[in-house]
């Protein structure tokens, strides 16, 4: 007994002064990927169908396991992540843009973009302004003339502050010069759907996925797309800017795979070469269609390029909207 | 309305000293909970915790007052017979639980803490061969069935330290 | 009666094996201490990936069912309940079981949850759209009252110390608001980096129950037992089934309770069982009887968390809104096959929603048969020497508190919880008014933070929050709470003033 334990540790000091893990062998166990969202929300839900054929040989070989770290919006996730997560690549990462990027804006929080080594992206899922299904109002330009005649009038749920919905929120009320009220809720998008169907606020900023869903179970109306193009999902809705005000993409939440810094380079540009090719699976891309959730497929350096372009927008942005 | 002797609840052994202590960290937990939350910003975000804070802080002052003055009835305490049973098993969780399961990993410091606790608060006679193979044996056995059901069933991924 | 004709679904071997695996899986996950209903499904959700759509929500729906009656099961042997719902299972079944009649409790328990589930799927399959209608009325402003009315039981829940009583609801409270809120943006009383997230209600749980309970068994020390202590009797079960069926008025309570509060989206399904409970002990002609191991305290608390499960349903399968995290994990299920809900789900996928709601029905009945037959065998637990159950629930505890988010500082949290929550019982707190303040504080906070933002966009807070039949109706029953409770205490008072009562 005490033999085998000596042994036991004297092969673990070993192993600790031993080279670093040979990437040839990665991954030789299953993979976990934090979400910083709950169990069941959009993030969520789209990490496990994307992750779903890991598995296979041509991918990672390992399946990926979904870990939910919710909180804060998010910010106890990626705060973990940033301090806490092992940097051997077993432990990977959900990037919610604009997200994140905003909260190390805002302060506060133990990261920024430069914590984190984007891997892929997998999907882009737009705001959009949604009011219920009985609402007096049928298009963006009603509820906006309403907006302005009745300053601090409109209420708009959303999901927590300094999300895509907040930052969308925020674009509009600029774009616009009408002065809403917005109202974060606990509990997420969901929550946020929730008031807009019972009539608690007059109207709501939530993402598109949930929204086409609660579209076409018949209880909201979609004014528009807080977007530069309209979306696939619901083409007859336009953007805002078509609509004549001046909302980016700023707020589209993109959603990725990320691994914290100092992940050895050959593991992320392993990872780089095939989580994309997995995002492309045709069973992932069916369930996502079926799921109503729409993708962007991104590499590496078309994230990195993307985050970098976001931190500066928002920097912007939040600078002038404090 | 007609509670019988026996059903009455847990005849009080606390002495007034015993009541005395609880009270008075309570007292001083409500305290600090008050003083935060009439000093800290943004005091907007504050308006709860401040009303929470000041009920918990005349609670505790009520509370210590009934135990000052030998009122407070409730509550067996805790014998000093009790404590010295405990005592060893609470430093053996927290050692386990501050220290071993991060440092030397999850299954190798659970499975160290189910045998050490389960041994050491075992009536069988530490001297009997048989009694130390029980235990090896219940140990293994238990912790058989923690990673079948959290490691290949659930798939939850333990901390590894040192060890597994 | 269109879900008669899809009853045959149900019977396929494939379709029954997979409810008969759910139901006991769930039952054997939902007795783990420390394995809640939400995270037993979640875990469940991969498996549902290999499955057609059908079966893959007859596994989860089995699931769902039966871990919330399994919590009951490590509520009554252990007090330590499996979620939030269980809570107060454990108040009388564990004294039942102290009594050696763990054997009567399970079986009442799985009897009257067995009944109140059914009638919750029954109220799911007849009037959903009326529920629906129900469950949109609750804007912020109601939330936040009915809140408060959970509030106003803290006092009165479980403890013989009416200021005791209050203090650990208070501190309940004071721990629910820890960490960042979403709302306001702010840190609080942030004084560790494991509370950024703040206390988690399955982490409290778990500790505040299970360490206090793990010391208690270690308090005696390396002492032989005296196993003789507690006979485990033998519990005929027909004897359990007369007592559950006659005991209409704790039944109806529960049930009631249950499936109309477990309708409101974001409150109902936690603090249904402590309602129903609290409302059986003002209504019987011997509250003192509670809490000592009244077979009616455990009728009601299970009865309600199990009607809930049917209506819970409601607003997600017919407004596309999970009313519950363990409804948000089913609504992944349901997309992953690419079903959405919605109020045309009925029309569009018949056979698969029909399926899904009678697996339950058939559910609730095979969970009651195998719950009854196990609990001859559960209640040996009592059997098993203290040194050999501490230590296992102390492993369990660690692992489920982790697992719960993967988090090291969850593990830490509920140690700290626990182990306080040990001493301050030994002097009188309690740990059930504590979780309930936990399960209220950001249901009060955030509903009032946002009514009071959105009445400033409209009439007032005045109008917003007091006027309206809903808002009237609830302050009506929280004056009604704290009135009843002022009532019975003077009316003790005096009792306890007669001479030899004291």
């Amino acid at each position: 007994m005490k033999f085998r334990l000596l042994t036991a540790a004297a092969l673990a000091v070993a192993s600790l002064t031993a080279a670093p893990i040979a990437a040839a062998d990665y991954p030789e166990r299953p993979v976990s990927l934090m979400v910083s969202y709950g169990a069941g929300g959009a993030t969520d839900f789209q990490a496990r169908i994307v992750t779903m054929v890991a598995g296979n040989e041509d991918y990672l070989g390992q399946p990926i396991v979904i870990i939910n770290k919710p909180g804060a919006g998010g910010r106890v996730g990626w705060n973990w992540f940033a301090s806490d997560a092992e940097n051997d690549g077993y432990t990977m990462g959900a990037y919610n843009i604009p997200h994140f990027i905003a909260q190390s804006i805002e302060g506060g929080v133990k990261y920024s973009a430069e914590s984190f080594e984007p891997i892929a992206n997998w999907g882009a899922d737009p705001a959009v302004v949604v009011v219920g299904a009985d609402s007096p109002y049928n298009t963006i330009e009603e509820l906006v003339a309403f907006a302005t005649e009745n300053p601090g009038k409109v209420t708009l749920s959303g999901a927590g502050l300094y999300v895509g919905h907040h930052i969308a929120a925020l674009q509009i009320e600029k774009a616009t010069g009408a002065k809403m009220a917005y109202i974060p809720t606990k509990g997420g998008g969901a929550a946020a759907m929730k008031a807009v169907i019972a009539g608690d606020v007059v109207a709501g900023v939530n993402n598109l996925s949930d929204a086409f869903r609660a579209r076409e179970a018949g209880s909201v109306k979609i004014l528009a797309v807080a977007d530069l193009e309209r979306s696939d999902f619901i083409s007859d809705v336009p953007t805002l800017m078509e609509a004549g005000f001046d909302v980016d993409n700023s707020s589209v939440n993109f959603r990725g795979v990320m691994v914290p810094k100092g992940t050895p380079q050959e593991i992320i540009d392993q990872l780089a070469a095939t989580v994309p090719k997995m995002f492309e699976n045709a069973r992932v891309a069916k369930q996502m269609k079926a799921g109503g959730s729409p993708m962007h497929i991104m590499t590496r350096d078309e994230v990195l390029a993307m985050w970098a372009a976001r931190e500066e927008t928002l920097q912007d942005l939040l600078a002038g909207l404090k | 309305m007609n509670p019988s002797a026996t059903s009455a609840s847990d005849p009080s052994t606390a002495s007034r000293v015993g009541h005395l202590v609880p009270a008075s960290l309570v007292l001083a937990l409500a305290a600090v909970v008050a003083w935060l939350s009439y000093t800290q910003e943004p005091a907007s975000a504050f308006l709860f915790p401040r009303l929470i804070g000041t009920v918990m802080l005349a609670l505790a002052l009520w509370n210590f007052i009934r135990a000052a003055m030998g009122v407070s009835k409730v509550g067996q305490g805790i014998a000093v017979t009790t404590w010295l049973n405990i005592i060893p098993g609470i430093a053996l969780m927290a050692v386990f639980v501050f220290f071993a399961a991060k440092y030397f990993g999850f299954y190798v410091a659970s499975t160290a803490a189910f045998f050490l606790l389960y041994s050491g608060y075992d009536p069988a006679p530490h001297t009997a061969l048989s009694s130390w193979v029980k235990r090896v044996v219940i140990t293994a056995a238990f912790m058989g069935v923690i990673y079948a059901l959290f490691t290949l069933l659930l798939k939850v991924q333990t901390p590894r330290g040192m060890f597994l | 009666m269109e879900f008669l004709q899809y009853f045959g679904g149900v019977f396929e071997p494939v379709s029954f094996l997979l409810l008969l695996g759910g139901t006991v899986g769930g039952l054997i996950l939902g007795a783990t201490p420390g394995l809640s209903p939400t995270m037993a499904v979640a875990l469940l959700i991969p498996f549902t990936f290999q499955l057609a759509p059908t079966q893959g929500l007859i596994l989860l729906g089995a699931a769902y069912t039966s871990t919330v009656a399994g919590g009951a099961v490590s509520a009554i042997l252990l007090r330590i309940p499996g979620a939030p719902a269980n809570i107060a299972t454990a108040l009388d079944g564990n004294a039942m079981a102290k009594q050696g009649r763990a054997a009567e409790a399970l079986h009442v328990s799985f009897l009257s949850s067995g009944i109140g589930g059914v009638i919750g799927v029954f109220l799911l399959i007849f009037l959903t759209p009326v529920l629906a209608k129900w469950a949109l009325m609750f804007g912020p402003s109601h939330l936040f009252w009915m809140a408060i009315l959970g509030v106003t039981v803290i006092g009165s829940l479980d403890s013989k110390s009416f200021v005791k009583g209050l203090l650990s609801g208070c501190l309940g409270l004071w721990l629910s608001m820890i960490g960042y809120d979403d709302i306001q943006g702010a840190q609080r009383f942030i004084f560790h980096d494991a509370l950024t997230g703040g206390v988690s209600i399955i982490t409290a749980l778990i500790g505040i129950f299970a360490i206090p309970q793990v010391i208690e068994m270690l308090s005696a020390g390396r002492k032989r037992q005296d196993v003789s202590t507690v006979v485990v009797h033998k519990q005929p079960f027909l004897d359990s089934l007369k007592l559950t069926l006659s005991s209409v008025k704790s039944l109806s309570i529960g049930t009631t309770v249950g499936s109309f509060i477990g309708l409101i989206p974001g409150v109902g399904g936690q603090i249904a069982g402590l309602l129903a409970y609290d409302q059986t002990k003002k209504f019987s002609k011997d509250p003192e009887s509670f809490g000592q191991g009244n077979p009616q305290g455990v009728i009601a608390a299970e009865s309600a968390n199990n009607a809930m499960v049917g209506p819970s349903l409601v607003p997600l399968l017919t407004l596309s809104i999970p009313g519950s995290p363990t409804a948000a994990v089913l609504l992944g299920g349901l997309l992953i096959h690419g079903i959405f809900p919605g109020g045309d789900l009925f029309d569009n996928h018949p056979d698969v929603i029909w399926t899904f709601i009678n697996s339950m029905l058939i559910g609730q009945i095979l969970m009651v048969i195998f719950g009854i037959w196990v609990a001859a065998y559960a209640a040996k637990v009592a059997q098993v020497p203290k040194a050999v159950m501490a230590s296992a629930v102390l492993v369990l505890a660690v692992f489920g508190a982790y697992s719960v988010q993967q988090s090291m500082g969850d593990v830490y949290v509920m140690f700290v919880l626990g182990v306080g929550m040990y001493f301050l019982e030994k002097f009188g707190f309690s740990a059930a008014p504590l979780v309930l303040g936990l399960i209220l504080g950001p249901i009060a906070e955030a509903n009032f933070i946002q009514g009071s933002m959105i009445a400033n966009a409209m009439n007032g807070p005045v109008e917003y929050f007091l006027m309206g039949p809903l808002n009237l109706f609830l302050i009506a029953l929280v004056v009604a709470s704290v009135g009843w409770s002022f009532f019975t205490t003077h009316r003790e008072n005096r009792n306890s003033k007669e001479p030899g009562n004291a």
